[in-house]
């Protein structure tokens, strides 16, 4: 596609920026997709290990990092797993990596889209997006909204795809000294994208949309007795300015609230989550600040589900087993992590109310997932470590075969403040007939809860 | 044995058999799951223990409450379900504390007599007493001697067990002692407090209560309406397209509208159980479910409208009103079930009503001072005659229409509401002439002397209860306040048709359209110094009722008319911070009437000891001010003159007039002081075990 001359996109901003700065390239208004043009920009966002997976000096895919070797593989951890590993409450397993490649239809919508797609280094807000990953060119230290980039290509990224059910999706809330179990729960979590759809009829968007809604979560717990039948509906527009609507359903209420925006950022159902965390991060692109900090090769928690040794706990009807945990307090996954390329991305908050002072994730460069996040607390010291563990679709249930889409399969909260922590276990399926659009209206958590 | 006695019998075994199911609880779910059938419940036990009355005694034990509750679910088809709640309540408080609420409570009572001096030196010893026992009060024979009609018809059988009407001075309690002073000069009576198997007097079906027995006291829900059966219906919802569908759901069940706690302003469809913790219960386990069709068209997104629906609601089951309490348990909001009762007893039995007869000065001869006398009225003259409760017919059935949608947008949700239906609350209706004429001892003023027998009675104090119909159009909407962090809250409506008490009107009550509305505002803040890095909710909600064509003047011995508030404000604060990874917190609940000055003060902890085990304890405080609730107490209505006309007024009461205003708090003062005024002196500790599976 033609480069569209960049008095015209100016123009097309009605912003009037110098001679000297136009001269300069320096960034006024939108930013210039300035990558090379052509579909190798694509496939090398998509397949960064074409000409070879990532090494490290001494370090060979198959050992156990624990606290009496981790000086010698400290460069390719995480300070938060550094952290873990250092203080014995956690012995990271590794393998070979492989190669995790999105769906072709993704990576057509890509191809299609990317080079209209801009983003206002004021306003971050994206203009010209269709589907597909926004900003496939590799990040530049000298670019100042390549955070914002890539928080936009995690924002519009693969994530579940168009729809998304994890059912069930048990949360244990875990002592992370004594290793009691305090409280487990229950729930079932469901995704739909309204718009950019890319695989799943219609493409690309449903309608009617009169919102504009981008994209909707629901979920709903099952168990225990006290929190049984809250239900959750998060509504994020396509307008990222405007913040998103979550409505809420107790249970003993029978009632559906809306729900202040404060409450993403509070603990959920009093785990160590916020509302904020899920999936890595669910709020606005504009709820941040981005800073791209630099590309390296650490260690990430992505595996095949049916290589693992798994749990027996919760039996399922369908023979699926979850993740196993242990660790200290049975906080940590038992689960394999790869040598992986990631970009280091900070985000500080731009409510000044909020808990938290940034949050550092590790993005997956080929899945773009935020498979790893280090959370600051207002002081500024390290508060919690989310490990998201994913599984290739193909080795896991025989349903998600083929899909393409990394499924979320295991999560990690630690409060490294309180020694405590929050696992997840998922029964990740993609089925669209599992999340109807219907799923996703106020008036379906009633009749799921039993009101009116 | 009796068919209500039976049914209870075989619920109370219902209840039994349940136990080793609870004992049972896992293997049983994981059974079922498999089977298809979501199997939940719990047992829980609440005690609670209250404080002094303003008798200054301590009333001890008020609730020793266990309650199982089993629910069960299966999706029988793609788009069917069916569901069922059952629910058993043993309240051991009836026993355990049977001085106060079971078989040995009240006792004999003494009526405040403030025109003793009138009678002191005189020969009605009796009367010369600052109080008289129930049975004590002026009668046939006295109001003879002061020169009435020998054929008056004052006076009560309170000593011959053997003779009609008998109302003996025992098993009884002041009415209104539980909540104010009954030395205030105004008019009281005796109210029988003992269950109904035990103490018939007074005993009717109100609608659910008013005749209970101490075993239906104990097993509330095992009755003839079947109420351990707290929901069961089946479900479905039949997609027309993507986003549209009929949503059928046919069953007993509760239907809850609007968005805001506490306050029903649209959750108005299923009645309410105050009976079982008053207001302190969650609504979903004191709403009275009922055999109700929904009918939902779920038109989903649309140009103007994110999400729509409409809602046909149609309540099939024969009327029930709320449940006010019986007299004599724990939870009587508005002491109405006393009031009730009282009343009931009157009308039946005849009675002792305090400070009722005005003795003018010299009255009798020879004797000085003034005052009210202690008066027994006989039977048939005072109280309540009749409960009509509305029969089953189509033009009795509720019939609901509801609009509901998100604005295209999102910023906004609502709904609009129109629902008529039968009023929950009863309202009393004067009979006048047919009631018999204390001075006469004749129906109206037939016996009366010339001209006198030709005016007809009004503002008698003897009623049927009814139950109005209520036309209701309303709307609530909620909205999120980006500036503030909060979410604002709002419900109102509109009715025609409710009714209140109204001095100013022949028959003692009036129709009023009311507007009512609460606006709410919920915040999640982060108060390091509360509860650190978790967010603290603090809810605030603002209760607004205006009554429409208010009658109220004041006439020469005090206030007449309406005796609720023309326009009243309450208020509630809810402070909730969370520790523990959400597993322990604290509350505190404040609520406020404004015009009442009347509050209350609730600090609570919740633990959620594991998965199974959720532990509260708190305390309830109330507090009041007796100085607001004065209101005509129709004293000096008039309805049989010459006999009843204040002769001593000055200006002269007129022959025909209504009242003059004389008042005191009994019996309309619990209007002025509404729910929280009148739970004054109910004061509590109250610990609560569930155990859920």
């Amino acid at each position: 596609m033609k480069k569209k001359p960049l008095a015209t996109a100016l123009a097309a901003l009605l912003t009037v920026p110098s001679a000297a700065a136009i001269a300069a390239g320096q960034s006024t208004g939108f930013v210039e997709n300035n990558s090379p043009t052509g579909d190798a920009v694509v496939d090398a966002s998509f397949n960064p290990y074409a000409k070879g997976m990532p090494t490290s000096p001494g370090y060979t895919p198959g050992v156990t990092i624990n606290k009496e070797n981790v000086e010698k593989y400290k460069d390719i951890l995480d300070p938060g797993m550094y952290l873990v590993i250092k203080n014995g409450w956690y012995q990271v397993q590794t393998k070979p990596t492989f190669s995790e490649m999105l769906p072709k239809s993704y990576r057509d919508a890509t191809k299609a889209d990317y080079k209209n797609v801009k983003v206002d280094a004021k306003t971050g807000q994206l203009d010209g997006y269709v589907a597909g990953r926004p900003f496939p060119e590799e990040p530049s230290l000298k670019d100042p909204a390549a955070g914002l980039k890539l928080a936009w290509n995690f924002q519009r990224g693969l994530n579940w795809g168009d729809n998304g059910t994890i059912n069930p999706f048990i949360f244990q809330y875990k002592d992370m000294k004594s290793g009691k179990v305090e409280r487990v729960i229950n729930i079932e979590y469901h995704t739909l994208n309204y718009k950019h759809r890319f695989e799943n009829t219609p493409i690309p968007d449903i309608t009617p949309n009169p919102s504009n809604v981008f994209r909707s979560i629901y979920l709903k717990v099952n168990s225990p007795d006290d929190v049984r039948n809250t239900q959750l509906l998060i509504q994020r527009y396509d307008d990222d300015r405007k913040l998103d609507d979550t409505y809420l359903y107790l249970g003993f209420q029978r009632r559906v609230r809306r729900l202040p925006s404060a409450q993403t950022t509070d603990s959920f159902l009093g785990s160590d989550l916020m509302i904020q965390d899920f999936e890595g991060y669910n709020d606005r692109v504009a709820a941040m600040k981005w800073t791209y900090k630099g590309t390296k090769n650490v260690l990430i928690p992505l595996y095949r589900h049916n290589e693992l040794k798994l749990s027996s706990e919760f039996p399922q009807s369908n023979g699926y087993k979850f993740v196993a945990f242990g660790g200290q307090g049975g906080c940590f996954p038992e689960i394999t992590w790869q040598l992986r390329k990631v970009y280091e991305l900070e985000a500080v908050p731009v409510d000044s109310g909020s808990p938290i002072s940034k949050r550092i994730f590790f993005v997956d460069a080929q899945t773009g997932a935020l498979a790893r996040t280090l959370i600051y607390d207002r002081k500024g010291s390290l508060w919690k470590n989310w490990i998201i563990g994913k599984t290739d679709p193909d080795y896991q249930l025989a349903g998600n075969k083929g899909s393409g889409i990394p499924i979320d399969d295991s999560f990690s909260m630690v409060d490294l403040e309180s020694q405590h922590c929050t696992t997840g276990q998922f029964e990740g399926q993609i089925n669209p007939k599992l999340s109807p659009e219907r799923m996703f209206q106020v008036q379906y958590m009633r009749d799921s809860g039993g009101g009116n | 044995m009796s068919k209500k006695s039976t049914v209870a019998k075989r619920g109370a075994w219902l209840l039994l058999a349940g136990t080793p199911l609870l004992i049972m609880a896992p293997n049983v779910l994981a059974q079922n799951t498999q089977s298809g059938w979501d199997v939940h419940g719990y047992y829980e036990n609440d005690t609670q223990y209250r404080g002094e009355d303003y008798t200054g005694h301590t009333a001890g034990l008020s609730k020793m409450r266990n309650t199982f509750q089993l629910s069960l679910g299966k999706q029988v088809s793609d788009h069917w379900k069916f569901h069922a709640t059952l629910r058993g309540t043993f309240d051991g408080v009836y026993r355990m504390n049977a001085s106060e609420y079971g078989n040995e409570a009240g006792g004999p009572i003494q009526l405040q007599n403030s025109a003793y001096q009138a009678f002191v030196g005189s020969p009605f010893t009796n009367l010369a007493q600052p109080f008289v026992p129930h049975g004590g009060g002026l009668n046939h024979d006295e109001a003879t001697m002061l020169g009435l009609p020998p054929s008056n018809a004052f006076g009560i059988n309170s000593t011959n067990p053997g003779a009609p009407n008998y109302n003996p001075n025992q098993g009884m309690i002041v009415l209104g002692q539980r909540w104010h002073s009954v030395n205030r000069g105004g008019v009281e009576f005796g109210v029988p407090v003992r269950p109904c198997n035990v103490d018939p007097r007074g005993c009717v079906n109100f609608g659910g209560y008013g005749n209970l027995s101490r075993h239906d006291l104990e097993f509330p829900e095992f009755n003839n309406r079947f109420d351990f059966l707290r929901e069961v219906y089946v479900s479905g919802d039949v997609p027309l397209s993507p986003t549209k569908s009929l949503f059928i759901k046919v069953g007993r069940q509760q239907v809850i509208w609007g968005r805001t706690d506490l306050f029903r302003v649209l959750d108005v469809i299923n009645p309410v159980d105050f009976s079982r913790n008053n207001i302190y219960d969650e609504l979903e386990d004191t709403r009275i479910p009922m055999f109700i069709t929904t009918v939902e068209y779920r038109m989903g997104a649309s140009k103007w409208f994110q999400d729509s629906n409409l809602q046909l609601v149609w309540n099939m089951e024969k009327f029930r009103p709320s449940n006010l309490g019986q007299c004599g348990t724990p939870n009587s909001i508005l002491d109405a079930g006393c009031f009730f009762r009282g009343m009931k007893n009157l009308w039946d039995n005849g009675g002792t009503v305090a400070n009722f007869a005005a003795i003018p000065p010299g009255t009798p001869p020879n004797a000085g001072g003034a005052g009210f006398a202690a008066t027994d009225f006989g039977p048939h003259q005072i109280g309540i005659r009749n409960v009509v409760l509305p029969k089953w017919t189509l033009n009795n059935s509720p019939v609901g229409l509801k609009f509901e949608g998100v604005s295209a947008g999102g910023a906004l949700s609502f709904s609009l509401n129109a629902l008529t239906y039968r009023s929950q609350l009863p309202s009393l209706h004067g009979i006048n002439t047919a009631a018999i004429n204390s001075f006469t001892g004749v129906p109206g003023n037939a016996g009366s002397p010339p001209p006198f027998n030709q005016i007809p009675v009004e503002h008698l104090i003897a009623f049927d209860m009814h139950f109005p119909r209520v036309n209701l159009f309303g709307g609530s909407m909620d909205y999120q306040w980006d500036w503030a962090k909060s979410t604002i809250r709002f419900e109102g409506a509109y009715t025609r048709g409710e009714e209140f008490a109204n001095t100013l009107q022949p028959q003692l009550y009036s129709k009023n359209p009311v507007f009512r509305s609460v606006i709410g505002i919920d915040r999640l803040s982060f108060i390091p110094f509360i509860s650190g890095a978790q967010a603290t909710l603090v809810s605030a909600q603002v209760f607004f009722q205006h009554i429409y064509d208010y009658q109220s003047k004041h006439g020469p011995l005090g206030p007449e008319g309406i005796p609720d508030w023309k326009n009243n404000l309450t208020f509630t604060l809810l402070v909730k911070p969370t520790y523990m990874n959400g597993r322990l917190s604290p509350q505190l609940l404040i609520a406020h009437d404004w015009k009442a000055h009347a509050g209350t003060v609730s600090p609570s902890i919740n633990w959620l000891v594991n998965n199974h085990v959720n532990l509260t304890a708190g305390a309830l405080f109330h507090y009041n001010d007796l100085s607001r609730y004065g209101f005509d107490d129709c004293r000096s209505c008039n309805p049989w003159a010459p006999f009843t006309t204040y002769t001593n007024a000055n200006p002269m009461q007129a022959f025909t007039d209504g009242s003059y205003g004389l008042g005191g708090i009994e019996p309309l003062g619990r209007f002025r002081a509404g729910p929280l005024g009148t739970a004054g002196k109910e004061n509590q500790l109250f610990v609560k075990l569930r155990v859920s599976f």
